[in-house]
């Protein structure tokens, strides 16, 4: 094989592996929970790796090693020690150490110095609602923050169907029934940014129903926190200006929510601060102005039978101060 | 040997006669015109046809209510200016233009007996061919048809005066002499509101004080086959662009349709005020007023509208029947949130918040 082959087949054994790094993987764990799952799945793999090539052994030496292996390995003593002995002992060690490592049978709830978010599963997107410590209660969209090295009590319901709650870096996914309440602890060990999605078919724009976590400093989670708890910056400039005065007559607030204008909405996301957030639309678009004006006239194309109607009556003006005003409700 | 000789005479003659046939034709002895006329056999052949084809296929046709006011007010208001004109009406004889056609056009206060009331709206729907009677513009508009359905029943039971109070409105004669009005604008002033009086029939939408935006979009939408309807799309399309114009600023300037949220309502009519101010959040049913009292122009103005009006509209909306146009891709998905209790409650809400006494003038 010539070097150059030898690299193209090297290079295309090793992309897969790209895939298990990045923002939304279960084998680059960055949370208490996730990292106890990572570990038992690394204990499975080598282990099952290291029996299989036992396996593997025992069947080669009973082809190539002759009557006398052959018949040794066909003795009661082999059969019932590799056949029953061996696997019970292994499997029930295994199980044992399952519900111990993933501490099964513990709470899900975490003590009182932890932060409680409510996270609530909509067709299709995410209404995130923290409670400041005031006990105020407000809300965000499709975006978790959350510090790190701090419980954080994540409340899980749903407001219509059955979704999924599933952010593989941090922890496993629970689901959202309707009319219960589940709870996910989970502890971010590193600041950085997470990926979850819906893990449960819900509808026609499941597939498009994702979000981000970016864990942060306690310090700058703090800090975060309280921007995020006030009403929105008044716009600056005139296309801002613009943008907002379209938003309020258009009929936007009919259902979305910005905080301390008249936009009240509650059907929609709040997006009191969506131009901070690090996508729009639960994680289909980067958030930019250019991504705003094209969800407000083609949502229906880039989302297709998501709630919002498509909005094609502004002109290219009309699209940009309101992508302007959107992106600066920081 | 027998059936084969017959097998063979039936074959010529068939082919003989197909000849014949395509020979006559292409000799061009038959007469077309319509003064001609038809032999009376070949009439009798025609009306059977036409009888049992129409009988056959009207079958499936649902009625709604007939006996509705409105809904035989618009029809008569679309007679008038649709049918009228080949069929006559009372008062109004057939012209003698119409009276050279074949088949002349039936005046309709004896034929329209003689058909039941799915015939009726199966023709009308449909049309006739080699009659000259048109198929309706907008065949899924099957709501007005039945209301011309509903006119003709009426029709055989009118005299003069009473077609004249129904079709053209009683204030006609004083509308047309008011100074500065446009031809366009009587002919809109014949269904719609006026400053003297309200719309001939609730299903007719009022116009005063509505959104020159709104309204120039509306007629754009008509004209351009965007939004269906059998009795909008013919009038919008002689409306040239200057005539739309001016016809919204002439409507938009008299006092009717408010554009702001109402302050006083009354008390049993709550459940619809929740509606159109707060919405249905848990229904995902935004606010009405959010956009249709937003002062956003391209927005219609609902408050005072009529409440027939406004629930016939919802019904097509929840139909797709207005999907077509930008506004129309808004108003759908929500339309179809609202149930049938909610869409009589917001209906009955709007039209009843912000009635203002008529008055004002039309005049440019």
């Amino acid at each position: 094989m010539s070097p150059v082959a030898r690299c193209i087949l090297l290079a295309c054994l090793v992309l897969p592996l790209a895939g298990c790094e990045g923002v939304q993987s279960v084998l680059s764990p960055e949370g208490l929970s996730a990292r106890r799952i990572a570990l038992l799945a690394h204990v499975l793999f080598i282990g099952g790796a290291v029996i299989l090539v036992g396996i593997v052994a025992l069947t080669a030496l009973s082809i190539y090693g002759g009557a006398g292996w052959r018949n040794r390995l066909a003795s009661e003593k082999i059969v019932i020690g590799g056949g029953i002995v061996f696997p019970v002992v292994v499997l029930t060690a295994l199980l044992v150490y399952g519900l111990a490592v993933t501490r099964v049978g513990g709470t899900d709830r975490a003590g009182p110095d932890a932060l409680r978010i409510a996270v609530v599963g909509e067709r299709w997107w995410w209404r995130v609602i923290y409670t400041d410590a005031d006990g105020r209660r407000f809300e965000s969209a499709n975006e978790i923050r959350i510090p790190t090295g701090r419980p954080v009590e994540l409340a899980l319901t749903t407001a219509d169907v059955i979704h999924s709650f599933w952010v593989p870096k941090l922890a496993g996914k629970l689901d959202m029934i309707p009319g219960r309440t589940n709870y996910q602890t989970v502890v971010a060990e590193v600041p950085g940014v997470s990926r979850g999605q819906c893990a449960e078919y819900c509808g026609g724009a499941h597939a498009l129903m994702s979000f981000f976590v970016v864990a942060m400093p306690p310090d700058e989670f703090e800090a975060w926190l309280v921007r995020e708890a006030g009403p929105a910056a008044a716009p600056g400039g005139a296309a801002a200006s613009q943008g907002r005065q379209l938003f309020l007559r258009g009929g936007c607030g009919a259902c979305h929510k910005v905080r301390g204008t008249p936009a009240n909405g509650a059907i929609g996301p709040d997006l009191t601060h969506v131009g901070g957030r690090l996508s729009i639309a639960a994680a289909t678009l980067e958030t930019s102005p250019q991504a705003f004006a094209r969800w407000i006239a083609e949502n229906q194309h880039i989302k297709p039978e998501n709630l919002m109607p498509p909005f094609r009556i502004f002109a290219d003006d009309e699209l940009d101060a309101l992508a302007t005003y959107l992106t600066s409700l920081r | 040997m027998a059936w084969r000789r017959g097998a063979l005479w039936v074959g010529g003659t068939l082919v003989a006669l197909a000849l014949g046939g395509l020979l006559f034709a292409a000799s061009g002895i038959y007469n077309v015109a319509a003064r001609s006329g038809h032999f009376d056999v070949t009439t009798w052949v025609i009306e059977l046809v036409l009888r049992r084809s129409v009988a056959l296929h009207a079958r499936s046709a649902e009625a709604p209510n007939l006996d509705d006011i409105d809904r035989i007010r618009l029809g008569a208001a679309h007679f008038q200016g649709g049918c009228a004109p080949c069929h006559g009406a009372p008062g109004t004889a057939r012209n003698p233009i119409v009276k050279g056609m074949l088949p002349v056009p039936p005046d309709l206060a004896r034929a329209a007996e003689t058909w039941s009331e799915k015939e009726l709206f199966w023709i009308v729907r449909n049309g006739l061919k080699y009659t000259g009677m048109p198929a309706w513009s907008a065949p899924t508009r099957e709501d007005e048809v039945w209301s011309v359905v509903a006119f003709l029943r009426r029709l055989p039971t009118m005299d003069t005066a009473g077609y004249r109070a129904l079709a053209e409105g009683e204030a006609e004669p004083a509308v047309a002499q008011r100074a500065g009005w446009s031809p366009e604008l009587l002919r809109c002033g014949r269904c719609h509101d006026t400053s003297d009086r309200p719309s001939a029939s609730q299903l007719v939408p009022r116009l005063a004080g509505q959104s020159a935006r709104y309204f120039a979009a509306a007629l754009r939408a008509y004209k351009d086959e965007w939004r269906p309807s059998g009795i909008m799309q013919p009038i919008a399309a002689e409306l040239d662009e200057a005539a739309i114009d001016r016809l919204a600023e002439q409507y938009a300037r008299l006092p009717g349709l408010v554009g702001t949220a109402p302050t006083a309502l009354a008390d049993d009519l709550s459940q619809g005020r929740s509606i159109a101010t707060a919405g249905v959040p848990e229904a995902g049913i935004p606010a009405c007023l959010s956009c249709h009292a937003s002062g956003y122009g391209l927005y219609p103005r609902l408050i005072g509208q009529s409440a027939a009006y406004i629930r016939q509209q919802l019904h097509l909306f929840q139909a797709g029947q207005r999907e077509q146009t930008v506004l129309g891709q808004i108003m759908t998905p929500v339309a179809r949130r609202l149930n049938d209790r909610q869409i009589q409650e917001v209906a009955d809400f709007l039209a009843s918040s912000g009635r203002e006494p008529p008055g004002g003038d039309l005049s440019p």
